[in-house]
């Protein structure tokens, strides 16, 4: 029972990663840019979820709204921060990008204050059975929740032209512009739905911990950047099933090593011998 | 008069790749650049496609100078790429890769245009779910010219038609090739097998570090190879 648990448990951290990850690896496919601050756009996401719902007692409301408002400023910081920089080496746009992810986190202080906040009444707090499993309302629907927007991605990406043209953006820009997709639309659609999704993930995780507080993103800003490259960089799928690998390790990590090393210790070093092994990334091509 | 390069001079950055070239091509003909390793006949062509910069000169197609449209505006006046090393998209499929190629094109003319690929490379209609990635030499060279006539062109260029095909898919790539001629498609080939090229081409370019050293009707150098296989050394390509 315990290793169902543990598995439970790790795919449930495993699906926050992978909605916080898709969207660094979409970015990273199309613009070779490490977009660190995609991480300060999750906790973003975590303050409308809690402060709407506070507000107005919904959290699928909340969840919309936090949806819309950060898919909107992922496409600003993509219009303000990164296209004036494009041609610059790589560096810039990540220096860029770390630089606006720490200001983020102190307007995050200033505005919202330094010690975080809370749902009034936190939703989805009762205990469900499921298959002998004793898991938080909470839980079931960050799962759920997953399931259906990275199931709603993929159908939109394989069944519709337009996501196969998006597909096919990421991997070879030059050659898609060659057919006539006008990139800089796929790019802000890019940074529309991969920021939305970090939003989803913010709530989730507000939801999870009952708390939203400024530096909330940077633990998964570094997580879901060893998430990436274990996925080799730029694959969706494979940063999918690395952030779900990566949750389960975790989960029966704490509780096998975790007297020698904590959760992120545990993470870096699976990186590291995953790496040693395959350069390339779990499902990466050589 | 299809397409024409006056004194055009591209490359990357500060490193000039091509110089001073012009050209002329005219409709319905096929047109072949020839030169060693290096030479710029990529570059050229990618130029021509709007993805490699043109630092000074002009590109005049069907009348109207080109220069200075992005690369997308280029292929929905007609200009079409097959390019060195293919670059297909290799995660999606054959049916996929051509949906992108057919992306600009309205669904009956992208219905008609998928029709006309698959009578021309009967082969690609049997694996059409297989990512693009995982096919043969061959196929992907199929799949490269069929997804650029999904875009419809009037103008297709063609980088490296038969490197790396077994000699069953050079003809299939140049039976493709002289049924587009007879539509009407103006074509430039870059090509490795000299001879090859010269047996469909009208026109020859040979390129040389950059620079056109020989330019003439491709009538010419077959009746006299010494012409240009000084530049090339035909002697080792027509011994293998
Ligand atoms: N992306 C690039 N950046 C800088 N220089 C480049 C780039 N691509 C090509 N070059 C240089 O431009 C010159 C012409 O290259 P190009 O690829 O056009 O030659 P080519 O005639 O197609 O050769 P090949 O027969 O080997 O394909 C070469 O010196 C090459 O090193
Ligand atoms: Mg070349």
């Amino acid at each position: 029972m315990l290793y169902v648990e543990l598995l439970a448990q790790g795919l449930v951290q495993g699906s926050i990663y992978a909605l916080v990850a898709v969207g660094l690896t979409l970015v990273y496919g199309l613009l070779r840019i490490l977009h660190v601050a995609h991480a300060g756009l999750f906790t973003l996401g975590g303050y409308i979820g809690v402060l709407v719902t506070n507000a107005t007692g919904s959290l699928f409301l909340a969840l919309i709204v936090s949806m819309m408002v950060v898919g909107v400023l992922g496409m600003a910081i993509y219009r303000l921060c990164y296209q004036p920089i494009l041609d610059k080496p790589p560096y810039v746009a990540l220096i860029a990008s770390i630089g606006l992810f720490i200001a983020m986190e102190e307007i995050y202080r200033i505005v919202f204050g330094p010690y975080g906040i809370s749902y009034q009444n936190p939703p989805l707090q009762s205990s469900v059975e499921i298959l002998g499993l004793s898991l938080r309302m909470g839980e079931v629907a960050v799962g759920g929740g997953t399931l259906v927007l990275i199931g709603a991605l993929a159908l939109f990406s394989t069944k519709t032209r337009f996501g196969t043209v998006w597909r096919a953006t990421v991997t070879d820009p030059d050659m898609a512009e060659s057919f006539g997709v006008d990139i800089i639309k796929v790019r802000y659609l890019n940074f529309f739905i991969g920021s939305a999704l970090a939003a989803v993930a913010g709530v989730m995780v507000a939801l999870l911990n009952n708390l939203v507080e400024p530096t909330m993103g940077s633990v998964p800003s570094y997580k879901a950047l060893a998430i990436i490259v274990l996925g080799g960089l730029g694959d969706v799928r494979g940063t999918l099933l690395a952030a779900l690998a990566l949750g389960v390790i975790e989960a029966f990590g704490t509780i096998y090593l975790g007297n020698y090393l904590d959760r992120d210790a545990i993470a870096f070093a699976f990186l590291i011998l995953v790496l040693m092994v395959r350069p390339q990334g779990l499902f990466g091509r050589a | 008069m299809m397409l024409q390069l006056k004194n055009a001079n591209c490359g990357y950055g500060a490193f000039q790749a091509v110089h001073d070239l012009s050209l002329t091509m005219e409709q319905g003909k096929i047109f072949a650049l020839l030169g060693p390793n290096g030479a710029g006949k990529s570059s050229t062509i990618m130029s021509i496609a709007g993805h490699v910069q043109l630092f000074s000169g002009s590109i005049i197609f069907d009348g109207d100078d080109i220069s200075h449209l992005p690369a997308r505006e280029r292929v929905k006046r007609g200009i079409a790429v097959a390019p060195e090393g293919r670059r297909l998209f290799p995660d999606l499929t054959i049916e996929e890769n051509l949906t992108v190629g057919g992306y600009c094109q309205s669904s009956e003319k992208e219905a008609r245009n998928r029709d006309m690929v698959f009578a021309l490379f009967p082969r690609l209609t049997e694996r059409l779910k297989q990512p693009a990635g995982t096919l043969s030499g061959g196929e992907q060279q199929m799949l490269a010219i069929g997804r650029a006539m999904m875009t419809e062109p009037r103008f297709l260029m063609i980088d490296e038609v038969s490197l790396g095909l077994m000699p069953k898919m050079v003809d299939v790539c140049y039976n493709a090739i002289e049924h587009l001629k007879s539509q009407g498609v103006t074509i430039l080939l870059v090509e490795q097998n000299t001879r090859r090229a010269l047996e469909v081409a009208d026109q020859v370019c040979v390129l040389e570090s950059g620079n056109a050293v020989w330019q003439g009707a491709a009538e010419d150098a077959r009746k006299d190879p010494a012409l240009i296989e000084a530049f090339l050394g035909m002697a080792k390509d027509s011994a293998a």
